[in-house]
């Protein structure tokens, strides 16, 4: 999009690359695992909805890859918000269970608010560094942050990566995003996308970064998302759901690693990322596997697995170690520089102590948590380690679990985890260079400096290495203790999910509120609607303003100065009409005349447009009015009597909401006169464009009919598009009225009482004189009978002149349309719809628009051939030296004329047609 | 003459804004088309010259303005297409809800 300034953008280096290989990597052991956890056990769900899955997965992974990869901030933006839609897409993966759709509701409202205050202070930042292009944006650091707006942008972006990394207080949504398949919770939910927050940070570290504000902020909250989502993950019983606070611990560890300022912390962050991918994402795909396997993700139901299932098993105890922070494996080096690092914090004062000591009780509740899944979920009797307030679930959940036939996985299940697990710890044993490199790419091209990364496990004996002693005694401590601890906790918690509901409850009744505003009587939206424009006009329009100014006292003047002239009488005389008319539709109690009366007022609106003057748009006003008026009567008898005799009945008495519309218009025809008054008295008085066509309709199109020249020629694609709405039009009238008239047929059928007699009595009574007489079964006299016959032909005729001489005189395709269109209108009246039918059997109104649309098709095509462009104007007759008589032209314009013709007649008689059938034609 | 024409729109607004409000759903149609006349009366009021002849190439005299005539011609045609439009849901109304009272017209019905 250049016109934005935006590309496609994507660029590799050593941050992306390291994501880029966790998201290809773990996606395509995720895709094989999700292939046999898909495969035996919902056999209901196999085939199309399982392609959806990986669909879905697949998608995702794409979205995740961009979002890494993007090189400029529109493209990430856009990726960024594709991974959030597709893990909505993820997490509703079973639409049918309610908990599914609330999950996957919550996470795309999170996630969504944050996407849109991420692309607000993406946006800011672009603006300020005139470039969306990343690394301009990176570079130009130092005056993002002596910007007035640096903390807005600030707070936008880290509302954008807090929200997508679960960090408290934003952290709900994730536990709630375990309804999804639980390949899915492996990769979206723990490797790879709650980690784009964490990517986004590190990736803007440059640019924001260093300052006091970032590292407060990512450190407080970073610190208290580790605390709350260690503690509140103990005291879950699901499997999963415990596997979730712990990623969101983990991503609070994260974030604080983040915050801080030196080459070590950025270390420890791209350790902590690839050794939590690798970990968590194994534990994830065990859980589904014991899911899988017995039926149960519930932790009080799980127990003494390792029988059963010994390979699971040993994978899950090498990733539970690598969670716990143990060595050999990579988590305990994760943990290692973790507590490094914040004994190095960028601001020496009480953060020294604070975050160390809260990384070791988070790293204490890790290893308790790891504990649990390995050693609760394999070892110990179900229950173990639960204490009497978290009730057990009813004995028949037991029984069903009793049915399942335990078994260890298949190989092609485990071998995902076993992978993911063995890189755990060969990372660490065998300490592979390329792994190395790597990393300290990563973290140096988010640093800015170069990092160094080793993999060594042991240095020597330093503080870091005590910490994590302390925190391991601890964990097993509070492990021994672990039933104790639950119950301190299940007393103690204070969930966001309540909060959340809160606030969501509070929306729902403010809705409700103000949807007991509409009570579905449109007319009183649109009288506020209308109340609304008023207001806004009278406070914002500057009305006294608009009176006292000179251009209006100028006008007045001229008006009362000015000589009368004989015009200006007819004229003021049309208008005194026009509004008298349309006073009498209002005031006059029957229908029928007040359409007489409406039709007259538009006929006296054709003679002012007459003493324009202009004759074409006058002579279309009139018969489009006639029209209007004929089909607006055959409307009228389309509605069954007693509804009209109701609704006359309302005209009768003037109730209290009339008159406040009454003053209501009043109002508006208060606004409306003043623009309207201001703006003809200033409007220019010399046209830029109206020249242009005075001086080249005849040269240019051979019209001297400059209105005429403009609309089928000038304007030529614009009338095309203006007949395919009227054909439209004509459409959709048939496709509606068809569709109410089946409706009703049906409801009729089982409705009963008076209107059924009314309808069956006015039924019959058309049945018995349809044949003789015109619409509504009335009887017209012979005289009338013979004026319609006479005007069929007349009409016809009256159209092909207007055709072929409107080029040169008033009159073109659309009048000769609706000309004929009228004398049709008038058959249907005079005759009624079956003799008409009849006897115009020739007029189908599809093939009519048909030929229409064919005829524009090659009118506008042909000049292609003579070596003009597209719908340009080209005369046959003189091309080809046909003999034509004088005025008559054979031109591309003509049938393009020939082809409004037929459609505005196909499609009116399409409106007659429908509107015109009797009722008890229905089918 | 500006001034006369400026009420002449307004009242035809006016007027066309009370009949859409009432409860008559065959007035409601009415005053659509009557807002519609006093939109396209504007704008043919907004042509640049006072013509005394028809904007034609072979007329003598000032001709009047062509651009706003040949725009509204368009307007009109189009108003007529969805006049027609309007007048279809004027009877699924009365099918539908069995009314031609605005105010009962209320909710969806199948």
């Amino acid at each position: 999009m250049p016109s934005l300034g935006a590309e496609f953008a994507l660029a590799l280096d050593g941050l992306s690359l390291l994501f880029g290989l966790i998201i290809t990597g773990i996606g395509t052991l995720i895709t094989i695992y999700a292939g046999y956890y898909f495969a035996p056990h919902e056999p209901t769900e196999r085939g199309e909805a399982e392609g959806r899955f990986f669909l879905y997965l697949l998608l995702f992974m794409t979205a995740m890859l961009g979002t890494v990869l993007a090189a400029d901030v529109i493209t990430l933006f856009v990726f960024w918000e594709m991974t959030s839609i597709t893990s909505f897409l993820l997490i509703a993966y079973k639409t049918s269970h309610a908990a599914s759709r609330e999950g996957a509701f919550k996470a795309l409202f999170i996630t969504g608010a944050g996407g849109i205050a991420l692309l607000a202070g993406l946006l800011l930042a672009s603006a300020l560094s005139d470039s969306t292009d990343l690394s301009k944006i990176v570079h130009n650091g130092d005056a993002l942050r002596a910007s007035e707006w640096y903390h807005v942008m600030l707070l936008l972006i880290a509302f954008g990566a807090f929200t997508k990394s679960a960090q408290f207080p934003f952290h709900f949504w994730l536990p709630a995003a375990m309804s999804a398949p639980t390949p899915a919770s492996a990769f979206l939910h723990s490797a790879t996308m709650v980690k784009a927050g964490v990517y986004l940070l590190a990736r803007l570290y440059p640019a924001f970064g260093s300052t006091a504000t970032w590292f407060w902020m990512l450190s407080l909250i970073g610190m208290s998302t580790m605390l709350i989502g260690a503690v509140i993950g103990l005291r879950q019983t699901d499997l999963k759901a415990l596997l979730a606070y712990s990623t969101i611990s983990q991503l609070g560890a994260l974030t604080m690693l983040t915050g801080q300022n030196t080459p070590i912390a950025f270390k420890a962050l791209v350790i902590g990322i690839l050794a939590h991918a690798l970990y968590k994402g194994a534990l994830f795909m065990i859980a589904g596997g014991v899911d899988h396997a017995t039926g149960t993700r519930d932790l009080r139901q799980l127990g003494k697995l390792w029988r059963a299932m010994p390979l699971t098993f040993a994978v899950a105890a090498v990733a539970g170690l690598s969670m716990a922070g143990l060595p050999p494996l990579l988590g305990f080096l994760a943990k290692e520089s973790l507590l490094t690092s914040l004994l190095e914090p960028t601001d020496a004062t009480i953060t020294q102590l604070v975050q160390p000591a809260a990384s070791v009780l988070a790293g204490a509740l890790m290893l308790t948590q790891a504990a649990i899944v390995s050693i609760d979920t394999f070892v110990t009797p179900p229950g173990a380690g639960f204490p009497a307030c978290f009730n057990r679930p009813s004995t028949s959940k037991n029984h069903s679990q009793h049915k399942h036939h335990v078994h260890d996985l298949p190989l092609g299940m485990l071998l995902s985890p076993i992978i993911l697990g063995a890189l755990s710890l060969v990372i660490t044993t065998l300490q592979p260079e390329v792994v190395a490199t790597l990393l300290a790419q990563a973290a140096s091209t988010t640093y800015g400096n170069k990092v160094k990364v080793s993999l060594e496990l042991f240095h020597e004996i330093n503080l870091p290495l005590v910490l994590s002693g302390v925190a391991i005694g601890v964990g097993a401590g509070l492990f021994a203790w672990r039933s104790q601890a639950r119950a301190v906790l299940h007393h103690l918690m204070l969930s966001m999910d309540t909060l959340y509901n809160a606030i969501l409850d509070a929306l729902d009744v403010a809705a409700q509120r103000v949807t007991q505003l509409q009570n579905g009587r449109v007319r009183r939206y649109l009288f506020v609607m209308l109340v609304a424009m008023l207001v806004l006009v009278v406070a914002f329009g500057e009305l006294p303003r608009l009176l006292s100014n000179h251009i209006l006292t100028e006008s007045l003047a001229t008006a009362l100065q000015g000589q009368i002239t004989p015009t200006e009488v007819l004229r003021a005389s049309a208008m005194t009409l026009a509004v008298a008319a349309s006073l009498v539709s209002v005031i006059i109690r029957r229908d029928l005349l007040a359409i007489l009366a409406f039709a007259s007022s538009g006929l006296a609106v054709a003679v002012l447009i007459a003493l324009e003057p202009s004759p074409d748009v006058a002579l279309v006003q009139a018969i489009v009015d006639i029209l209007s008026m004929v089909i607006l009567v055959l409307a009228l008898s389309r509605i069954p009597q007693h509804q009209r005799r109701q609704a006359e009945a309302l005209n009768k008495h003037p109730s209290i909401s009339n008159r406040y519309s009454a003053l209501l218009a009043m109002g508006v025809s208060l606004v409306v006169f003043l623009l309207s008054w201001y703006a003809l008295a200033s409007r220019p008085r010399i046209s830029v464009v109206t020249p242009f066509y005075e001086r080249n309709a005849k040269p240019l199109t051979g019209s001297a009919d400059i209105v005429g020249a403009i609309v089928v020629d000038f304007r030529g694609f614009d009338t095309l598009i203006e007949i395919c709405v009227f054909g439209t039009a004509g459409v959709g009238v048939m496709t509606l009225l068809r569709l109410a008239m089946k409706k009703a047929e049906a409801s009729r059928l089982t409705d009963s009482g008076e209107s059924e007699n009314n309808d069956l009595e006015e039924r019959s009574r058309l049945t018995l004189s349809n044949k003789l007489s015109g619409i509504d079964g009335l009887r017209t006299s012979p005289f009338v009978r013979m004026v319609a016959r006479a005007a069929m032909p007349l009409s016809l005729m009256l159209a092909f002149v207007q055709m072929v001489y409107g080029h040169d005189q008033p009159g073109d395709g659309f009048t000769a349309g609706v000309t004929v269109s009228l004398a049709v209108g008038l058959w249907y009246v005079v005759f009624g719809y079956e003799r008409t039918k009849q006897q115009l059997a020739a007029f189908k109104p599809p093939l009519l628009i048909g030929i229409g649309v064919l005829i524009v098709l090659l009118s506008s095509t042909s000049p292609i051939l003579f070596g003009q462009p597209f719908f340009s104007p080209y005369n046959f007759g003189e091309a080809l030296h046909l003999p034509l008589p004088h005025g008559f032209d054979l031109t591309t314009s003509l049938l393009f004329e020939l082809a409004i013709c037929l459609v505005v007649l196909g499609s009116a008689i399409f409106i007659l047609d429908t509107l015109g059938r009797p009722s008890h034609m229905e089918e | 003459m500006d001034i006369l024409r400026a009420a002449a729109i307004a009242a035809l607004f006016g007027i066309g804004v009370y009949q859409l409000l009432r409860r008559n759903v065959i007035r409601v149609v009415i005053g659509l088309n009557i807002i519609s006349n006093a939109v396209n009366l504007f704008l043919l009021s907004t042509g640049a010259y006072d013509g005394v002849a028809e904007a034609y190439a072979s007329a003598i005299g000032q001709r009047s303005d062509a651009l706003p005539q040949a725009l509204i011609l368009t307007a009109i045609v189009i108003s007529m297409g969805g006049f027609a439009f309007t007048l279809s849901m004027l009877y699924v109304i009365s099918s539908r809800y069995r009314t031609a009272d605005n105010d009962e017209v209320k909710g969806l019905t199948h």
